[in-house]
């Protein structure tokens, strides 16, 4: 209805303007049409300047000087202005200085991303490799709580009483705070806790025995036996990064799929009740059964806001941040790669003043590149399919 | 189809065996199908609701049995050191040793961890913190830049559903495109910034940069806007009202379903934005967000209530209840609003 408008429009100011060029006397009549016209482009912009202003001092000019700042070697103790206009010999003094000479020049700090190993037992693990990986394992969550919340939707888009009740009761945990959420799931998954109890893997009376689901050991290597109280010796089982905090990821995903299924239901429920009617019935009476059905008429239909769920999703996981550090601290078992901005940029292991930004904006500047070439592969897979 | 007794299909009976017939009458007293037996549709959407209610009610089993362990938990005593502790750890449904038990405890007041959250807990972080100054601060980080942000917003929105100008689409795509770049990417740049400008001890960081709308949520109200006639404005622009009164008069109102849904939702967003009061503002500031304070009394097993949970557990009962309450009464509006995302894109 929109484009009519605007197009019908267009089509009557074009000749228009082409009379009022070529006979001038008719131009006067015209004028209050340009006065419109003059009107509609100054509040047009007056209406968007406080969200252009917003956006662009807050997003893109953070951006920039993210990138400028990711080739220095700003810290707390400068002064940003200082560093910004001085900013070629700024890049220069950091390319050239001995440290970072050999070591990417100008890049350094990208360099290290991908060279710096962690310091611990575990020496010869790259550290952005052990975060990265760590955040992609979570993004596993984002398949599970789809096909869940899929089924949960389409049990509610029945035509049951009380499927309103149903959708509040499962967007609840979308609506609390996750600093709450994360302590109450602490002590539920503690190794006596309701879950363990629940599930018989407490232990005897004083916990010997019990199942461990988040073993907190700073930076030493978590091995089967720790988390899971076993005695196995094999060296498989002793220490294998593989199961560096294993169960504590689990939680987390556990976690972040129930917190996150009800807005993924109500997103499928609406999509459900979109679904055409009369497509369902026609196949209905083809002789298509119920399953038939869900697969061949509705889920096409549902494909749009599934792609727009997943690339939403993904987008959102592989900035995971707050839960790990919540449930167990920062450690490079569990936490995700937006820990290590936050330490390197902003908290300088514990001392701001020996904090680096600029090595925060380096490691962010990767972030939004394998978010962007990941959303970007979403998208072309989308469009390849569409064929 | 009136009676819901199945009916027997006319197979010839000698090739069935008896077991192969009780079976079919057994699945289609359920509601199956099966060779010798057709259930009636009736009873099959029956049993259908049934199953879907025995799903369904497990499933907000699942979705509430945290919050109730939540209320539960604040409500063990575990004031004492070293044995209160597993008294949470343990707890299933109901704490052994709760603060109702004042012959077993000695607590008189049954509230007593709530009261703890008032009193003594948050001084513990900052001497002159109290519970009620980060409830304040949480609430003006949440309606004062919710309510100009969204009317910013929706400013915006109207701009770029309804008025025909130079540059529209540019702009729209040139805001669009900002949602690409990540929080975390520029978020040590950004706390450089507020460095700069001061504004992190004084918790500016989390109401002036609200104020300027966001880009989500002028994008969700302009579909909104797109719905609404535009003979409405035109027939206002004829009687001589300006863009600013059609906004005030006309948008605002009309779209209020729209705005207020989506307004509730960033104030949720801000009132649990336990990440930019963490990364932004100081932790021994005066200005941390409730979510940032609570963490603080935890503080990686390290804080004052870290063995006495309870207390973290009220305090986290407290900040999730508004939010729920909020969320109840509004709830319709919340939830259409949410749907329309879905059926939009």
């Amino acid at each position: 209805m929109e484009e009519n408008i605007t197009t019908a429009e267009a089509v009557e100011v074009v000749p228009s303007a082409a009379v009022s060029e070529e006979t001038i006397p008719q131009k006067k009549q015209r004028k209050p049409i340009n006065q419109q016209k003059l009107m509609d482009n100054i509040w047009g912009w007056v209406f968007c300047i406080p969200l252009i202003v917003g956006t662009v001092w807050f997003v893109y000019i953070a951006f920039v000087l993210a990138l400028m700042l990711s080739f220095t070697d700003f810290s707390m103790s400068k002064g940003l202005w200082d560093v910004i206009g001085n900013y070629a010999s700024e890049v220069d003094k950091f390319a050239s200085s001995v440290d970072h000479a050999g070591h990417g020049g100008a890049f350094f700090w990208y360099a290290q991303a991908f060279t710096k190993t962690i310091d611990g037992s575990l020496t010869n693990l790259n550290e952005m490799g052990a975060y990265l990986l760590n955040t992609v394992v979570y993004l596993i969550g984002i398949p599970i709580g789809m096909v869940l919340s899929m089924f949960f939707a389409v049990c509610m888009s029945r035509d049951i009483k009380g499927g309103n009740l149903f959708r509040v009761i499962y967007y609840l945990p979308c609506v609390a705070s996750t600093v709450a959420i994360v302590y109450t799931f602490k002590i539920m998954f503690d190794s006596t806790g309701v879950i363990n109890q629940l599930l018989g893997l407490a232990g005897d009376e004083a916990g010997q025995g019990a199942f461990i689901w988040m073993a907190t050991t700073g930076n030493a290597a978590l091995t089967w036996g720790t988390m899971t109280g076993s005695n196995s010796t094999s060296a498989f089982m002793i220490d294998p990064y593989w199961c560096q905090g294993l169960f504590t990821k689990l939680v987390i995903i556990i976690m972040a799929v129930w917190k996150g299924l009800g807005g993924t239901i109500i997103l499928y429920a609406a999509g459900l009740a979109g679904v055409n009617a009369a497509t369902k019935e026609a196949a209905q009476i083809d002789g298509a059964n119920g399953w038939q059905i869900f697969w061949k008429v509705t889920m096409p239909d549902l494909y749009p806001v599934i792609f727009y769920n997943i690339v939403t999703a993904v987008i959102g996981g592989m900035q995971i941040y707050m839960e790990p550090v919540l449930l167990v601290g920062e450690d490079y078992m569990t936490s995700g790669y937006v820990s290590l901005i936050w330490n390197y940029g902003i908290n300088g292991n514990g001392n701001a003043m020996a904090a680096r930004p600029s090595q925060g904006a380096a490691l962010g500047m990767l972030l939004a590149i394998l978010i962007f070439v990941i959303t970007m592969f979403q998208f072309w897979l989308d469009s390849r399919n569409k064929d | 189809m009136e009676n819901i007794q199945t009916e027997t299909i006319a197979v010839k009976e000698s090739e069935i065996s008896p077991f192969r017939n009780g079976l079919g009458a057994v699945l289609a007293f359920f509601g199956f199908s099966s060779k010798t037996h057709r259930a009636s549709k009736k009873r099959a959407k029956l049993v259908g609701d049934i199953f879907t209610y025995i799903i369904l009610l497990f499933g907000s089993f699942l979705m509430l049995f945290p919050f109730w362990w939540m209320v539960a938990g604040s409500f063990a005593d575990t004031s004492i050191q070293g044995t209160g502790m597993p008294i949470l750890r343990r707890m299933v449904w109901w704490p052994e040793r709760s603060t109702f038990q004042s012959e077993l405890t000695g607590i008189s007041n049954p509230f007593v961890n709530y009261a703890t959250v008032f009193t003594n807990a948050f001084p513990s972080i900052n001497k002159e913190l109290t519970f009620w100054r980060a409830l304040a601060n949480n609430l003006i980080y949440s309606i004062v830049p919710v309510v100009i942000g969204v009317i910013t917003s929706a400013s915006a929105a109207f701009a770029f559903a309804k008025i025909n100008w130079v540059g529209r689409n540019a702009v729209f795509y040139f805001l669009l495109a900002a949602i690409m770049v990540p929080g975390p990417s520029i978020m040590t740049t950004q706390f450089v910034m507020y460095t700069e400008l001061g504004w992190r001890e004084n918790g500016l960081v989390l109401i002036i940069p609200g104020l300027f709308g966001s880009i989500m949520t002028a994008f969700f109200i302009r579909q909104f806007l797109f719905g609404l006639p535009t003979s409405i404005i035109e027939a206002a622009k004829i009687d001589g009202a300006g863009y600013f009164r059609i906004f005030c008069g006309f948008i605002l109102p009309l779209a209020f379903p729209a705005i207020m849904a989506q307004g509730l939702l960033s104030f949720m967003g801000c009132w649990n934005n336990y990440m930019g009061s963490f990364i932004m503002i100081p932790r021994n500031s005066l200005w941390i967000n409730l979510p940032h304070a609570i963490a603080l009394l935890d503080n990686d097993g390290n804080g004052a209530y870290a063995n006495n949970y309870a207390v973290v557990i009220a305090a986290s009962v407290l900040c999730v209840l508004p939010v729920i309450i909020l969320f109840a009464v509004f709830q319709k509006p919340i939830i259409q609003s949410l749907m329309l995302t879905g059926s939009k894109e």
